[in-house]
């Protein structure tokens, strides 16, 4: 064997694998064996949906359900709204899903891009108007709201913050994360939203980025992986994230864990799905679809403390776990259109600014 | 064995390159409108605009983890080459275990050493009653610690198989004919080596440069190419930008790996 082989083959592979990943991102999955001709509505057979992480939203036990009821697999897909809008993207010309699930203003923008088909779920009526778009291109399954996902344990004799102005306080330096927005879509939602809790508006980011500046001082990272354990035994005491993890944390995981919804207010996330245009199996994605509306589908997302988006669907043992009613008008629900538009300036702004922008 | 290498490199390196180029010579009309980006522009960005800081942080950081590298380990490459000693075996296991890390699980490994509530931070607080160095996982030591971390076993390997391979008699030679320490140092153990040496820094700076997991996990402000690719694609469905950044990145590593062969063409491998 001759060294000066081997010393290339080594950072050819490498980049050879780089370049696999850029070239096919996101198109990993590949497409199940299941003959989709094969698939009715109710016999054996598979759903593919993009952004479905058994550990978020509960969809583990949502899809667990579907296939008791139906037989129909819906295989977990780790992929972020992101990451599964640019999956839908690199596939248009090969569709390999049958839907996706994202953060609103994502799946808004993946609707926008023509990626999705048009299609009016069961118990479209009772979603309210403002959660669904008029021609079945997204709507909602359930909703969050931004908050302070506290581990009390972890912050010791520092008392927990109470508001968006508290959290810039010294005491809890190094103590902050929140996702990296443009890697996650409930961080997005919280650096679009937090502007306009702070005075600005989708043509100026500029009260928003201020605060984010001073927030940065109490910075602890910004995560681009799940960071829900870290959270859960104290590496990051302070996660600005849905108030539903935080719940989770607290209930499911028994966690130190106290969610805060910030005294000047915060803003709601729903969170929406469409169908893939071109989907390979639509008539078992419609079926899957349909059922996702239904209570029962309904009450297992709640097992997560998200919102379901139908009324009545939420366990009232469930409900009496989350914060009072009082807190939960302090909710601001925000302009999925202008969310989406804004998405590419403002995260570039957040990179040059936050990201790049102090020392360290 | 040629032909199985030959068609892997066709399939897996040649190909998505090509794949890549014309994404990245002419981004597809809705990237053009989104991001400015017309024929060529994708190409200005990586290597005259946004680019020039990830490529140069990417080079500066893999040159200096693959210095530190190179240099932790000739001890112990030479140890495990040179003599026989007991527990080797165990030792050169030891040593390799985190070649079965990917970068990921390293950026975790880091998190949990040097984090917030790291294991050398609650070490440091008993010892003086600071929480010292605590949450430096996300500071660019950390980063630097983690890479090196990661090379280590890559470099021992490397630099052991090609230390192996020096003759033992010339060193004897030499003394015999009655060269002193530093003679032989300078005469006979070093022009021997650093082959070796630049082998070994040429694999572990691929190797860096083509990282991107430690990255993902632990940098907070530093950016290197690969999670600049990462970001664009997934972050921005920026194909054309992040396909111009992987070509990029694909060539300088190249571009670097040839150099350093071109360097160490006189001594022409002598154990080879």
């Amino acid at each position: 064997m001759r060294l000066d082989r081997t010393s290339w083959i080594l950072p050819l592979a490498v980049i050879a694998v780089i370049a696999v990943i850029a070239a096919a991102c996101g198109g990993g999955e590949s497409r199940p064996a299941a003959d989709a001709s094969a698939e009715a509505p109710a016999g054996e057979g598979v759903v593919v949906q993009y952004d479905c992480i058994p550990n978020y939203a509960n969809w583990g036990g949502v899809t667990a359900l579907y296939e008791r009821t139906t037989g129909v697999r819906v295989p977990p897909d780790m992929k972020g709204s992101s990451a599964a809008m640019a999956a839908l993207e690199a596939e248009r010309d090969h569709p390999q899903a049958d839907c996706a699930y994202y953060s609103g203003a994502i799946g808004f923008e993946a609707a926008r891009r023509g990626l999705h088909q048009a299609y009016r779920p069961a118990g479209w009526d009772s979603i309210p108007d403002a959660l669904k778009d008029p021609d079945g291109l997204w709507w909602t399954v359930h909703t969050a709201a931004v908050a302070l996902v506290v581990n009390t344990a972890a912050l010791g004799d520092v008392p927990a913050p109470t508001s968006w102005d508290d959290l810039l306080d010294p005491r809890y330096e190094g103590l902050v994360a929140y996702d990296d927005p443009t890697w996650g879509g409930t961080a997005y939602t919280f650096v679009f939203g937090v502007n306009e809790l702070m005075g600005g508006s989708a043509a100026d980011f500029e009260p928003g980025l201020a605060y984010l500046e001073k927030l940065d001082a109490n910075a602890h990272s910004y995560p681009r992986e799940s960071v829900y354990n870290d959270v859960l035994r104290g590496e990051i005491p302070i996660w600005i994230n849905a108030d539903g993890n935080g719940y989770k944390m607290r209930w499911v995981d028994g966690g130190p864990v106290e969610v805060v919804i910030p005294r000047e207010g915060t803003v709601s996330m729903p969170l929406v799905m469409g169908m893939a245009a071109g989907a390979p199996r639509p008539e078992a994605a419609k079926a899957y679809l349909d059922w996702l509306l239904t209570p029962a589908a309904q009450s297992e997302f709640a097992q997560a403390y998200f919102r379901p988006v139908i009324p009545g669907a939420m366990p009232a043992e469930i409900e009496e776990r989350f914060l009072p009613a009082t807190d939960y008008e302090r909710v601001v629900h925000l302009d999925l259109a202008e969310m989406a538009g804004a998405s590419d300036t403002l995260k570039r702004a957040w990179l040059e600014r936050i990201r790049r922008g102090g020392g360290g | 064995m040629t032909a199985p290498l030959a068609a892997f490199l066709l399939a897996a390196f040649v190909l998505p390159l090509i794949r890549l180029v014309p994404a990245a010579v002419a981004p597809p009309a809705d990237a053009v409108a989104q991001h400015g980006a017309g024929v060529g522009g994708s190409f200005a960005r990586a290597f005259l605009g946004p680019g020039v800081e990830p490529f140069r942080n990417s080079l500066v950081i893999s040159a200096g983890v693959s210095v530190i590298a190179v240099l932790l380990c000739l001890p112990a490459a030479w140890m495990l080459a040179r003599h026989r000693f007991r527990l080797q075996g165990l030792l050169r296991t030891v040593l390799a275990l985190p070649l079965t890390f990917s970068g990921v699980i390293v950026g975790f490994l880091g998190i949990l050493v040097l984090g917030r509530l790291g294991l050398v931070p609650a070490l440091l607080r008993l010892l003086t009653g600071e929480p010292l160095l605590a949450g430096s996982a996300y500071t660019l030591g950390g980063l630097v610690a983690a890479y090196v971390y990661f090379e280590v076993p890559r470099a021992v390997l490397t630099l052991e198989a090609a230390l192996r391979r020096l003759p033992p008699e010339l060193d004897r030679a030499a003394a015999t004919l009655g060269a002193g320490a530093v003679q032989r140092l300078v005469r006979i153990h070093l022009p021997l080596v650093w082959p070796a040496l630049v082998s070994t820094f040429a694999v572990a700076f691929a190797a860096s440069m083509g990282s991107f997991g430690v990255a993902l996990i632990l940098a907070r402000r530093f950016t290197v190419v690969p999670l600049e690719i990462y970001t664009e694609f997934t972050g921005f469905l920026d194909t054309g930008y992040a396909s111009a950044l992987c070509l990029g990145l694909a060539a300088v590593t190249l571009a670097a790996n040839g150099l350093l062969r071109a360097l160490t063409k006189n001594g022409d491998w002598i154990y080879g």
